[in-house]
């Protein structure tokens, strides 16, 4: 995926194709990061995550023939996981909140302020389903409009909009903790 | 403020790994599900053989069915020819007795004008 780089080639994926063992723990090690933290941050805990993860590469093992090159495979192990997040999402009653301890503590090492972007891991998962894909899609993956548009398989100007909309409640939230109501759950 | 928004959303949404366990037991799974799958597809016929051996049956099917109804017909031919010549042999065994008697009654007839010469 674009922020992480993945370091596994074509020729790699070829030989995954092929059967090499090898060549497949290369693919899920480059990989599962990328898949672990999107599902992560859209389901809010650990175990539903790795659930998510395991059927992603279990559903991606019997999809490998299909997968053309390296940028294929990434667009569709993010479509695939993203899609099946917002789905599981959708089934559940309710939007599960997760408490600040329950939250992973990621990426402390970068200087930034952990308590900050544990709050902000935290706001995203108060908002709607397709919102947070669209923000993760654009802030962990790095992807533009377009590309999120596609994996999403929405309008560019949804995408645009859950954008705009997203950083607003994100920023009136981190401003005005008191504000903090669900009121994007309903979009 | 949105740039810094951004850039902190960045930070925050750095990429996450799972557990080490979680990542070996993923691989053994994967590579379990991939030898069963190896495994089934060896034993599974390819659609194209499939059609070929759906063919090939059909053929043998009527091939079969064919040759009964030759078999079948040879049979009844051969059946009713020995029958016509069961017939043909009692017809001659007939005419065969008629003839005899014939021959008999001719030889009494005409063995009887002498013994009436000789007699009378």
């Amino acid at each position: 995926m674009n922020k992480a780089a993945p370091g596994f080639s074509d020729e790699q994926l070829a030989k995954a194709r092929a059967g090499d063992a090898a060549a497949l723990e290369s693919l899920i090690r480059a990989h599962e990061s990328s898949v672990y933290s999107l599902a992560l941050r859209m389901l809010g805990t650990p175990e539903l995550a790795e659930d998510l993860t395991q059927d992603v590469f279990m559903q991606l093992n019997g999809n490998l023939r299909t997968m053309g090159s390296n940028t294929h495979l990434m667009f569709w192990l993010r479509k695939v996981t993203t899609h099946r997040a917002i789905d599981q999402l959708r089934r559940r009653s309710r939007f599960e909140m997760t408490s600040l301890d329950e939250m992973p503590l990621v990426s402390i090492a970068d200087g930034g302020d952990p308590l900050l972007q544990r709050h902000l891991q935290q706001l995203l998962l108060e908002l709607s389903p397709p919102a947070r894909a669209v923000l993760l899609l654009r802030y962990q993956e790095d992807l533009d409009p377009a590309e999120i548009a596609r994996t999403l398989e929405m309008p560019i100007n949804t995408v645009k909009s859950h954008l705009k909309r997203g950083l607003e409640i994100l920023r009136q939230r981190i401003s005005h903790p008191e504000s903090r109501r669900c009121e994007d759950k309903s979009t | 403020m949105s740039e810094d928004l951004e850039s902190r959303l960045h930070a925050a949404l750095t990429p996450v790994a799972p557990r080490p366990e979680f990542t070996q037991n993923l691989i053994a799974r994967v590579n379990a599900d991939k030898r069963t799958e190896a495994n089934t597809r060896g034993h599974r016929r390819s659609p194209k053989a499939t059609a070929w051996w759906l063919i090939a049956g059909m053929a043998a099917s009527l091939l079969t069915a064919v040759g009964m109804q030759h078999h079948l017909q040879s049979r009844r031919q051969t059946e009713s020819g020995l029958e016509a010549r069961r017939q043909v042999i009692e017809a001659l065994h007939i005419t065969s007795e008629k003839l005899n008697l014939a021959y008999e009654v001719i030889k009494s007839q005409s063995s009887s004008p002498a013994d009436d010469r000789s007699g009378v």
